[in-house]
């Protein structure tokens, strides 16, 4: 299945959408920009960390609101088109903390209601919510502690999970390198993943060293082989973030309204994959310096890359 | 405020420098650290590669004890996944790691923090309708709840010490003593410590308040009540926050932060 056919068939206008990877790393762009083509509307974005994946929907006017812990871009700044957003009230945002955010998720892969957890108590965060959130929370008494509060949050199933990994199988039996932030357990608690992938390997390598994989084929429901699929985020032992790519984004965003258009115009609209977003952006030479300078990291370690 | 220059016998140095220098001094060799961004992961990686190169660093997208060598713009930086005893979960660094209790040191940043060490990352104004909406609590609520020692880094300013913050990102001492303990936090009586350019303040566990422990050299005690939104206590035995060593400075300035994003270059040397 290729990428146009997986949006198409699994992200749809209205759907709960659960992002992937943090910050500048391993987001899922390749379907960002796909998501950007086809317009799916009226979206509800959550994760932990919202980053520019998030932005670039919320920039393209596809957003309706979002859940998470955090929106931003660290040293990179602000997500600018979600904060101007967030500010005009045109979105809403659920705040929660990343712990609180997993816990959900946590909840929702193993078929529960609710998590409970010892963060957020005393904080605003339980004193604030979104409009349209009906009950964001509710506290008891620790059952086997009398007089010890306990924060209960709701289990939290995306329609639909967008990751970007460093391999799969054909079959969507999923290895991922390095940190996994929280997509084990969104993934599992998602109806649909869609997964994006550096390298395509044999079922064969998976099943004669099945402890490697993070997480089986039962939850995936489309893996699509997408080269650099996680620019201008990087992708642990593939390539470094592209830190030029990132900064001219920022000013885009930063700057707004005509600026986000153009952006979107010329990376996503005027693309007709990815592929030629990558040419874009620098092509091969620009690409091969980011994996150079992910190799020297690795290298630096005496790592295998 | 301008942070001014301080002369040490072996050249000059200035204040945000030992800023991070005297932060990472609070870092025990050994200790269990739960690492932010930015200012907490340079006085962290300085620490590891001076008086600390035993202290377990946690970051919240999944690196458990890694070796940092470069300091990492960001917690999903490569540069922070190298050598780690392990490359796990955000649920498992927040969850297994921070909830269950087995951190020592949560060491973050901050746009407000308030006489009672709260602190507010989510907006400035009203949070319905916010002047400026700011990232949010991040996994810093998660780390204010549940460490022991609370370690914050900020560049001293008014506004960012106001006395009551805007919105309650991450709780300190919320609004004074027992009030944890109300609230259902396992975390009682946390210390809080603040280090800027100006001073280093700790939370009294009785009081739940700031008190002035060390200024900066050359630094008054009027100098921080000027730039203060609350008049922080002041300790019986102030002390001043000792000159960096030659190797401090060194390190800072060669390997932790070499293209001078942390510190800007050119002001001192």
């Amino acid at each position: 299945m290729g990428l146009r056919e997986a949006v198409g068939r699994f992200v749809f206008d209205g759907a709960v959408v659960g992002l992937g990877g943090q910050n500048i790393g391993r987001c899922a762009m390749a379907t960002v920009h796909e998501i950007i083509r086809q317009g799916k509307r009226d979206l509800t974005l959550v994760g932990c960390n919202l980053s520019i994946s998030m932005d670039l929907l919320v920039g393209a006017d596809l957003v309706r609101r979002c859940e998470g812990g955090s929106g931003n871009l660290e040293r990179f700044g602000s997500t600018f088109c979600w904060r101007r957003k967030v500010q005009s009230g045109e979105i809403e945002m659920e705040d929660f903390s990343h712990l609180g955010m997993v816990s959900r998720f946590l909840a929702g892969e193993m078929g529960l209601p609710f998590m409970p957890t010892k963060s957020l108590l005393g904080s605003d965060i339980l004193v604030h919510k979104a409009p349209s959130t009906v009950k964001k929370y509710e506290i008891i008494e620790n059952p086997w502690n009398p007089g010890e509060a306990v924060v209960l949050l709701p289990a939290l199933n995306p329609d639909v999970s967008i990751i970007h990994v460093q391999k799969s199988d054909s079959m969507g039996n999923v290895i991922i390198g390095g940190f996994t932030t929280h997509e084990p357990e969104m993934v599992r608690a998602s109806r649909n993943t869609i997964v994006t992938c550096e390298e395509i390997i044999e079922s064969r390598q998976i099943r004669s060293d099945p402890e490697r994989t993070t997480l089986p084929h039962i939850y995936i429901s489309a893996v699509v082989h997408q080269p650099w699929g996680a620019h201008p985020t990087s992708t642990y032992r593939y390539y470094d973030f592209d830190a030029e790519h990132l900064r001219f984004y920022q000013e885009c965003a930063r700057a707004g309204g005509e600026q986000v258009k153009a952006y979107l115009d010329r990376f996503v609209f005027g693309s007709e994959s990815f592929q030629d977003y990558l040419e874009k952006v620098g092509g091969k030479e620009r690409l091969l310096q980011l994996e150079k300078a992910m190799k020297r990291l690795c290298a630096s370690k005496g790592e295998n890359p | 405020m301008t942070v001014g220059l301080t002369r040490s016998e072996h050249g000059s140095y200035d204040l945000d420098e030992l800023m991070i220098i005297e932060a990472a001094r609070h870092i025990r060799n050994g200790d269990v650290v739960m690492v932010g961004t930015g200012l907490p992961m340079v006085a962290t990686t300085l620490a590891m590669k001076t008086h600390a190169p035993e202290l377990v660093a946690v970051i919240e997208s999944g690196p458990i004890d890694p070796i940092i060598m470069q300091t990492p713009i960001s917690v999903s930086d490569p540069r922070a996944m190298h050598e780690a005893a392990r490359l796990g979960s955000l649920r498992e660094v927040l969850g297994c790691v921070l909830q269950r209790g087995l951190v020592d040191i949560g060491f973050i940043g901050g746009a407000q923090i308030d006489q009672f060490g709260n602190i507010n990352s989510t907006v400035i104004g009203d949070y319905r309708s916010p002047k400026v909406r700011l990232p949010g609590s991040g996994g810093a609520n998660d780390i204010a709840c549940h460490a022991r020692r609370l370690l914050i880094i900020v560049s001293h300013e008014k506004r960012r010490f106001p006395l009551k913050c805007d919105y309650v990102t991450s709780p300190g001492y919320l609004n004074g003593p027992g009030a944890r303990q109300r609230a259902g936090l396992k975390v009682l009586t946390p210390t809080i410590t603040v280090v800027t350019n100006l001073v280093v303040m700790e939370t009294d566990a009785e009081t739940g308040l700031f008190c002035v422990t060390k200024l900066m050299p050359g630094v008054d005690l009027d100098a921080v009540y000027g730039n203060t939104g609350f008049r922080p206590g002041v300790a019986s035995t102030l002390e001043e926050v000792a000159p960096p060593s030659d190797r401090d400075l060194e390190t800072l300035r060669e390997e932790v932060d070499p293209d001078g994003v942390y510190v800007k270059r050119g002001k001192s040397h």
